[in-house]
């Protein structure tokens, strides 16, 4: 798989470069300002950009935007952004606007090529990452009395997976569970929590992400 | 001069004016008011009006001295019928020496009006000059070689000051005079319409009655002088008659000028005498330029006080500009007001200052209150830019933690990795162990280091806005938020960090029940509400937080036992 790196940092732009090519990716172009960033897109045609959310000149959400212009003007190109920032909210900002394609990872997966590795194949692929580390987070988060207390613990795992973008085969796998079973716990999730079930992965991912990260109000 | 002497000195003003008439009427043919009734008339009124005025002026401590000189024309004004022949010796005689003493002393009361002092150097060289010309050249030195008898005037009485007679030296200096004369008569009329255009628009709205019935008197005198210039003396023909005549109008058309001006005061001093009784009634802060405008009647009348740093307000310190004509109120050597008004009101210049001593405690009182608000207002600026700079500092820090440190630790991690991947697969267990301890320990690391710098200050607040930083919160804390309602838009820095440190405050003080947390703009101001089952006891630091921003914090309880705390920031739209 071609990747493009885009981190300000030299020192973790070459360590990443040298973990991934050991990981037998092609590294096909380093870039540490969003301006180098596009020029390489446009040159080395990767099939994902990885990009560290803060960028030059302000340092805030600059790889974001880069990541945004990306997915819009080349939607054959997948986005993985590495953050340090635990809010869902940039990874909503992320993937509210190009769901698909897309990936939101917290800068020290870096150092876990396995988690890396499966988060680049699934946006090559099209679907949408969002950490594990956000989406338990939300699940965990303090909420008043609300439909989530009702999900077995089995539905809690497959919801889990779906935030974090995986689809129901990616389910399956993870789950050792057949097809079937899956869709089942899914009906019954949608079910339980009210929402209205989706038959695009990605929209999927947003409508779950969106009821975790509101607060019911209560009745 | 004590009062005696002065009513002694207008007794005797009244007694001279009635000589005279005598004089002139003993020798009509040689004098100016005895030659007809009217004539008669015009000199007396004349006179006794420069009389009276001066008079009233001489008892008025603060125009004694132009009272004086009024006074002494007056007298001057009659002698100059005692150079009659048909009239004794020392009368003859004196009126000789002051015959022609009047019109110096009218320039003189004319230069110094109101106060009595001639400030142009200019116009005391004037004044000098007719002194010398008319009181020494044509009195004294003139008496000094006139011999009536080798001048033709047969009747004459004897000139007691005649020290030598005959000659032509009574022609030569009585020519010097007139010639001297017209040059100072014409030389005070510029100074005088000089020192008009020179003055303040109050002192020449003031001055200008006096300064030109002054003027045009003198234009009469300077037209006497001039037509005297080729016969080489003052005479008493029928023009010169007509001329005196012209000069007694002038000289009563002045002493108006100087009685209007009293009534004119006198109409401003009873304006006082109401301000008094308003100002009695204690008006509200503000109020004094409100009751100053009726009293003065001027209702674009503005009151400003200077503030420290040259800025001018007005008692609620609002700014305040001035524009027009402004007059100061000046105390103890120091301005405590400044007055912008309707242009003349205060022609009088001592009016601002009785003004001033009238209005004292309410100006006071108006001005400290003034520099209270002003103060206040430093106090509260100056409360906000600590805060501000707070917030940077702390902004700052986070973000050196978060390029610095942490960044550090993620390259360190990532090093950690490459290396084990490069020792190989048969690795030996108990070293792969400790590297994965290690990468553990970075992993924990990294975690406190972000909930450190999550905890200084919240990079989501600064950089997605107070919704945002409020529903991460809400991610984070082991208390249910139920957020109603959020600001769509981005407010100012300030109000978005002080309404976020109320809500963070409040979630980490609240009991552990559900909170419900809402924000909205009403009416220029932010109302930030935490309603839960209890409140915070102490919220002291959340007031000093948002009362630097003006805004307050109050505690309200419900009906239905709940407790909401409400902190209102105004924001600017």
């Amino acid at each position: 798989m071609r990747v493009v790196i885009a981190d300000d940092e030299v020192l973790l732009r070459d360590g990443l470069d040298r973990l991934l090519t050991e990981a037998g990716f092609d590294v096909v172009g380093k870039a540490g300002t969003p301006q180098e960033l596009r020029r390489e897109v446009e040159l080395a045609r990767p099939d994902v950009a990885i990009i560290d959310i803060k960028m030059p000149p302000t340092h805030t959400d600059e790889g974001l935007v880069a990541a945004e212009e990306i997915r819009a003007s080349h939607p054959d190109v997948g986005v993985l952004v590495l953050s340090h920032y635990l809010e869902s909210h940039y990874a909503m900002r992320l993937l509210e606007q190009h769901p698909g394609g897309a990936g939101y990872l917290l800068k020290e997966r870096v150092s876990g090529v396995g988690v890396l590795a499966d988060a680049l194949a699934r946006v090559h692929e099209g679907e949408c990452v969002v950490d594990p580390t956000i989406v338990s987070r939300l699940l965990r988060r303090a909420r008043p009395a609300s439909p989530l207390g009702q999900l077995t613990e089995r539905e809690r795992e497959v919801l889990a997976l779906m935030a974090e973008g995986r689809s129901n085969k990616g389910i399956c796998e993870r789950l050792f569970l057949g097809p079937k079973t899956v869709e089942g716990h899914v009906r019954n999730i949608f079910a339980k929590l009210g929402v209205g079930e989706s038959a695009d992965d990605h929209r999927r991912v947003l409508a779950v992400l969106s009821y975790l990260r509101s607060t019911p109000q209560q009745a | 001069m004590t009062r005696v002497l002065r009513f002694a000195v207008l007794v005797a003003g009244l007694g001279l004016g009635v000589f005279s008439m005598a004089v002139a009427r003993g020798g009509a043919g040689y004098s100016f008011g005895g030659s007809s009734a009217f004539a008669g008339a015009a000199e007396l009124v004349a006179g006794y009006a420069l009389l009276a005025v001066g008079f009233t002026a001489w008892m008025r401590p603060r125009q004694a001295r132009l009272g004086a000189i009024l006074v002494a024309a007056s007298f001057a004004w009659f002698l100059l019928e005692w150079s009659n022949p048909a009239a004794g010796s020392v009368v003859f005689t004196t009126g000789l020496v002051l015959y022609a003493a009047a019109p110096p002393l009218v320039a003189h009361a004319m230069l110094a009006y109101p106060d009595g002092r001639v400030g142009w150097w200019l116009g005391r060289l004037g004044l000098a000059l007719g002194y010398a010309g008319s009181v020494l050249v044509l009195g004294l030195l003139a008496a000094a070689v006139f011999d009536p008898a080798s001048e033709g005037c047969a009747q004459c009485p004897r000139n007691l000051l005649l020290v030598v007679g005959g000659g032509s030296a009574y022609g030569s200096v009585s020519r010097v005079g007139v010639y001297l004369g017209l040059s100072w008569s014409l030389l005070v009329i510029l100074v005088a319409a000089g020192g008009l255009a020179r003055s303040t628009p109050a002192r020449r709205r003031q001055a200008a009655p006096v300064v030109v019935a002054g003027c045009a008197y003198l234009g009469l005198v300077a037209a006497d002088f001039a037509r005297s210039l080729h016969r080489g003396f003052l005479g008493d023909d029928g023009l010169d008659r007509q001329l005196w005549l012209g000069e007694a109008a002038a000289l009563c058309v002045l002493s108006l000028a100087v009685v209007w001006a009293w009534v004119r005061a006198r109409r401003t001093r009873s304006a006082l005498a109401r301000l008094v009784i308003e100002l009695a009634e204690s008006p509200p802060p503000g109020g004094l330029r409100d009751v100053l405008a009726g009293v003065l009647r001027d209702p674009s009348l503005v009151l400003a006080y200077p503030l420290a740093g040259g800025r001018l307000a007005d008692a609620r310190c609002g700014a305040v500009e001035l524009t027009g004509e402004i007059t100061p109120i000046v105390r103890g050597g120091q301005q405590v007001a400044l007055l912008s008004h309707r242009p003349g009101l205060f022609a009088e210049p001592a009016l601002a200052e009785e003004v001033a001593a009238t209005a004292r405690l309410a100006l006071d009182n108006e001005r400290l209150q003034a520099e209270a608000r002003s103060q206040l207002e430093d106090l509260r600026a100056s409360r906000g830019r600590i805060v501000q700079s707070g917030d940077a500092a702390r902004r700052r820090l986070v973000r050196d933690l978060h390029d610095g440190a942490q960044q550090r630790l993620v390259t360190l991690s990532l090093a950690l990795r490459l290396a084990r991947t490069r020792l190989g697969r048969d690795l030996d267990p108990a070293l792969a162990e400790r590297i994965d301890q290690a990468e553990a320990e970075l992993r924990a690391a990294l975690a406190d280091l972000r909930e450190l710098a999550q905890g200084i200050f919240p990079v989501i607040l600064a950089e997605e806005g107070l919704s945002a930083a409020v529903e991460a919160l809400a991610e984070a804390v082991p208390v249910p938020l139920e957020i109603t309602t959020l600001p769509d838009e981005r407010l100012g820095s300030s109000v978005e960090v002080a309404a976020y440190f109320v809500v963070s405050e409040a979630v980490r003080r609240g009991a552990a029940s559900t909170l419900k947390v809402s924000a909205a703009r009403r009416n220029g101001r932010l109302v930030v509400e935490v309603e839960g089952d209890s409140a915070p006891r102490e919220i002291t630091d959340l007031e000093d937080r948002v009362g630097a921003l003006d805004g307050c914090v109050a505690i309200v309880n419900g009906p239905d036992g709940r407790a909401k705390l409400r902190a209102e920031i105004p924001c600017e739209s």
